[in-house]
């Protein structure tokens, strides 16, 4: 997935303005695929996303400073994410593998880990939706983490910065 | 792996430009230090801290993109990527290895045989993956590497 553009960039400005504006644009880019990532069957919004939270994660590895306290907590949340996202990939790319394996013939081994793999997925898709109920709700870390991102960029309109609609 | 407080000189007010150089110096470090013994097959962590390494570099890259005289930063990286993607190769394998064999050993002993073939025929990508990936992590390659990220760097502008 091809990360979006951010503009307005100056190196000769402070790191808190050019921070601002990238982590507003790299948290509207995380958000822009809710709700269609919550869909169990949207394996493709759901690994962009795991991008996404990743591209977040180590912006502000380099810039939490730069947003007071919510950004190492909005740090932590976008690792969480990244990580669960990631385990639910690894059952996507495994699965495939596994079913491809049974087409030549039936193996009742092969066919229990399948099994396993799917119930963990749907588990793994439930502390998603959790985690991303927690993350979106009114004044929760991401709301945080945007007025706190547009307030060091300079301006009180992060919507504008993170191409929003 | 650092983050910013453990960079010096990468504070709120520090120009752009001046932490560019910084973090994309670190992070060039950070990278070497992860590269000793990554061909092997029998510590698959190796491969796993250079990659994620190559994955920070990368993003400070992005992250300072419009600091960097265009065309190095183009060419870093591309090199930069090429690395990851080799790493990506052989760490897909080992991950897969590593989750399949602990699915095979919560079986019953007389169930293991079909997914032990398949670890099989993945022990044998595995091994493509690391011959692809020895050129790319030579020790010539990596000092011109090291040489073009160290220059990139001091090129950085605020």
């Amino acid at each position: 997935m091809k990360a979006r553009k951010v503009k307005g960039l100056d190196p000769g400005a402070p790191l808190r303005e050019n921070a601002g504006r990238i982590v507003c644009v790299r948290l509207a880019e995380l958000r822009s695929f809710l709700p269609v990532a919550l869909e169990e069957d949207q394996v493709s919004a759901q690994h962009d996303m795991r991008i996404a939270a990743k591209r977040l994660r180590y912006v502000l590895e380099l810039t939490e400073d730069c947003f007071g306290r919510s950004g190492g907590e909005s740090r932590k949340q976008a690792r969480q994410l990244q990580r669960v996202l990631g385990d639910m990939h690894d059952c996507d790319v495994l699965m495939p593998l596994l079913e491809r394996r049974l087409a030549r013939g039936p193996d009742r081994g092969l066919q229990l880990i399948v099994s396993r793999l799917e119930a963990r997925r749907r588990e793994l898709l439930d502390d998603f939706r959790a985690l991303s109920a927690e993350q979106e709700r009114a004044e929760g870390v991401w709301e945080r983490l945007d007025r706190a991102a547009a307030s060091a960029a300079g301006t009180n309109n992060a919507a504008s910065l993170g191409n929003r609609g | 792996m650092a983050r910013s407080r453990d960079l010096s000189g990468v504070v709120p007010e520090a120009p752009y430009g001046l932490v560019a150089q910084r973090v994309v110096e670190a992070r060039t470090e950070q990278l070497f230090e992860e590269a000793r013994d990554v061909l092997d097959l029998g510590d698959i962590e190796r491969v796993h801290d250079m990659r994620v390494a190559t994955r920070r570099l990368r993003a400070a890259l992005e992250i300072f993109r419009p600091c960097f005289p265009r065309s190095r930063y183009k060419a870093a990286l591309r090199d930069v990527k090429a690395l990851a993607d080799a790493l990506g190769e052989r760490r897909d394998r080992d991950v897969t290895i590593e989750v399949l064999e602990r699915l095979a050993s919560e079986l019953d002993a007389g169930d293991r045989n079909g997914v032990a073939a398949l670890i099989t025929d993945l022990r044998g990508a595995q091994e493509r993956a690391n011959e692809s990936l020895a050129p790319h992590v030579s020790a010539v390659r990596m000092e011109e590497l090291r040489g073009r990220l160290r220059a990139l760097a001091a090129a950085a502008r605020s």
